[in-house]
């Protein structure tokens, strides 16, 4: 996702409620890191908030020491999906290396479970993207489970962009997507099977250099929604619910 | 920043001889977590000029130092890195070259202090307990010499930590919860504690064998105490 999802404001539920789809079971398994904000508390409140009333949602703290006595290995791979949050790509990439998650994952992936997540937790699997780490962006290198390179918050984060291509008419990137916030890209294995958006309007740019020029191309995705809409109630927060069901019994 | 418990503070802050000094406090290891920035403000924002890095929020305000890090690391009179996740610190560090800015600031004499993994990381090995059994880690060696943190609190990762003795780690020290480690440059000056009964416990093998021997421990308090009795 170039953005969006339950982090994002607005939330665009459809996005979450397609990684759900791609899982294929009833009530799936679903893994949240959110190692590239440093596991902040709201963050894992929303998760689970979001998921844990159609999926059974666990969260993985690469931060906090309490109650993380099973191996990384273990939790990773008894998973459906696993949904990477945003935040610095950077510091995310250093610590998974750190922890030894890169191949936890490669194997999740090699497993078939759904590998998902919005801007750093998106550019993550490709060869390359942008991050903004340190400040000023800066072309960088991802895991390199998905050919090429992905830029995101195309519309949300002008400066982004700019620096994306010049990596990429450099050669220090290989060609790729820019995805605006509310977009997706859903790959299977390494091929790209659609584009996808729950916004209207937002759109993805392939581009590719050739010959040191830039060749670019707008792909419009598939606007998600209507009627595959999951009712609003499916995605309020826990205490939204209990708000709800408290004033329906005072009626 | 123990709770309710000033004197390893002041102990650091006391080793810096600058009557204001300047701290930074580096909570890499906990992810940059707010409450614990607060945590360190209000431990210290009354007696010295703090600041903080963040690795995660650099661009979102937040207070945290901006621009050149290694000038403003440079001119402090005390680092102090938070606890939390030994592994997660390391690799954020070296994503940012902070290993290598810590460095030169411990060669040009800043004092460097910190507690659980803000004390591991200073030597050449360390044992972590996270996500699984206890792991051997190779931390930033500016000490050669092991560490293992939460001593009487964890017996996993006390024996775990003989064990890693005796497999070739490098001698060190087992240090309790309240415990502290003081060096200069590389040598071994002395152990203090904030709690009366914490202690330091040198670790090595002798002879094939690993032996644990308590280091005399000077509790910080002690004065104080005889000044209320008095």
């Amino acid at each position: 996702m170039g953005g969006g999802g339950f982090t994002a404001s607005p939330g665009d539920p459809a996005l979450d409620a397609l990684v759900l789809d791609l899982c294929a079971v009833p009530e799936p398994r679903v893994l949240f890191l959110p190692t590239a904000s440093g596991d902040p508390r709201e963050q894992i409140a929303a998760f689970h908030a979001t998921f844990g009333d159609r999926c059974r949602t666990t969260h993985l703290s690469l931060f906090r020491l309490h109650g993380s006595a099973r191996p990384l290995r273990d939790v990773v791979l008894n998973q459906d999906a696993v949904y990477v949050g945003g935040g610095s790509l950077r510091n995310m990439l250093a610590i998974w290396r750190a922890h030894g998650l890169d191949g936890v994952l490669l194997e999740a992936w090699e497993r078939g479970i759904v590998l998902a997540g919005l801007s750093a937790g998106a550019m993550c699997w490709f060869e390359g993207g942008v991050t903004m780490s340190g400040g000023p962006p800066e072309a960088i290198e991802g895991l390199g489970f998905l050919p090429g390179s992905l830029s995101v918050h195309a519309d949300g984060e002008p400066a982004r962009l700019p620096v994306w291509l010049e990596a990429v008419r450099a050669g220090r990137l290989p060609g790729g997507w820019a995805c605006d916030d509310g977009v997706g890209l859903v790959l299977c294995g390494d091929r790209l099977e659609r584009v996808v958006a729950a916004r209207p309007g937002a759109t993805a740019l392939r581009v590719d250099a050739v010959g040191g020029e830039l060749v670019r191309r707008r792909i419009q995705p598939e606007l998600l929604g209507g009627s595959d809409t999951p009712p609003a109630e499916r995605v309020v927060g826990d205490d939204i619910r209990e708000f709800r069901a408290l004033r329906r019994e005072r009626r | 920043m123990e709770a309710g418990n000033p004197l390893l503070d002041d102990f650091v802050l006391g080793l810096t001889g600058a009557e204001r000094p300047r701290i930074c406090f580096v909570p890499t290891a906990s992810g940059d977590a707010d409450h614990y920035v607060v945590r360190f403000y209000r431990a210290f924002a009354g007696r010295a000029d703090c600041s903080h890095v963040s690795l995660f929020r650099r661009d979102k305000g937040g207070g945290a130092v901006e621009g050149d890090l290694l000038s403003h690391l440079l001119a402090q009179d005390l680092i102090y890195v938070g606890g939390g996740s030994v592994l997660s610190l390391l690799g954020a560090w070296r994503a940012h070259g902070v290993d290598t800015m810590l460095r030169r600031a411990w060669r040009r004499g800043v004092v460097l202090c910190g507690l659980s993994a803000g004390s591991l990381c200073w030597f050449a090995e360390a044992v972590t307990a996270f996500h699984g059994p206890p792991q051997r880690v190779r931390g930033l060696g500016l000490l050669p010499y092991s560490n293992c943190v939460h001593f009487d609190g964890e017996p996993a990762r006390r024996r775990e930590y003989r064990t890693m003795v005796d497999a070739g780690m490098a001698p060190g020290w087992g240090v309790d919860d309240g415990a502290a480690l003081h060096f200069v440059r590389r040598e071994l000056v002395e152990a203090v504690s904030s709690r009366p009964r914490a202690r330091a416990h040198r670790v090595e093998a002798v002879g094939g064998e690993v032996v644990e021997v308590p280091v005399p421990t000077r509790f910080l308090g002690a004065e104080r105490r005889t000044a209320v009795a008095a």
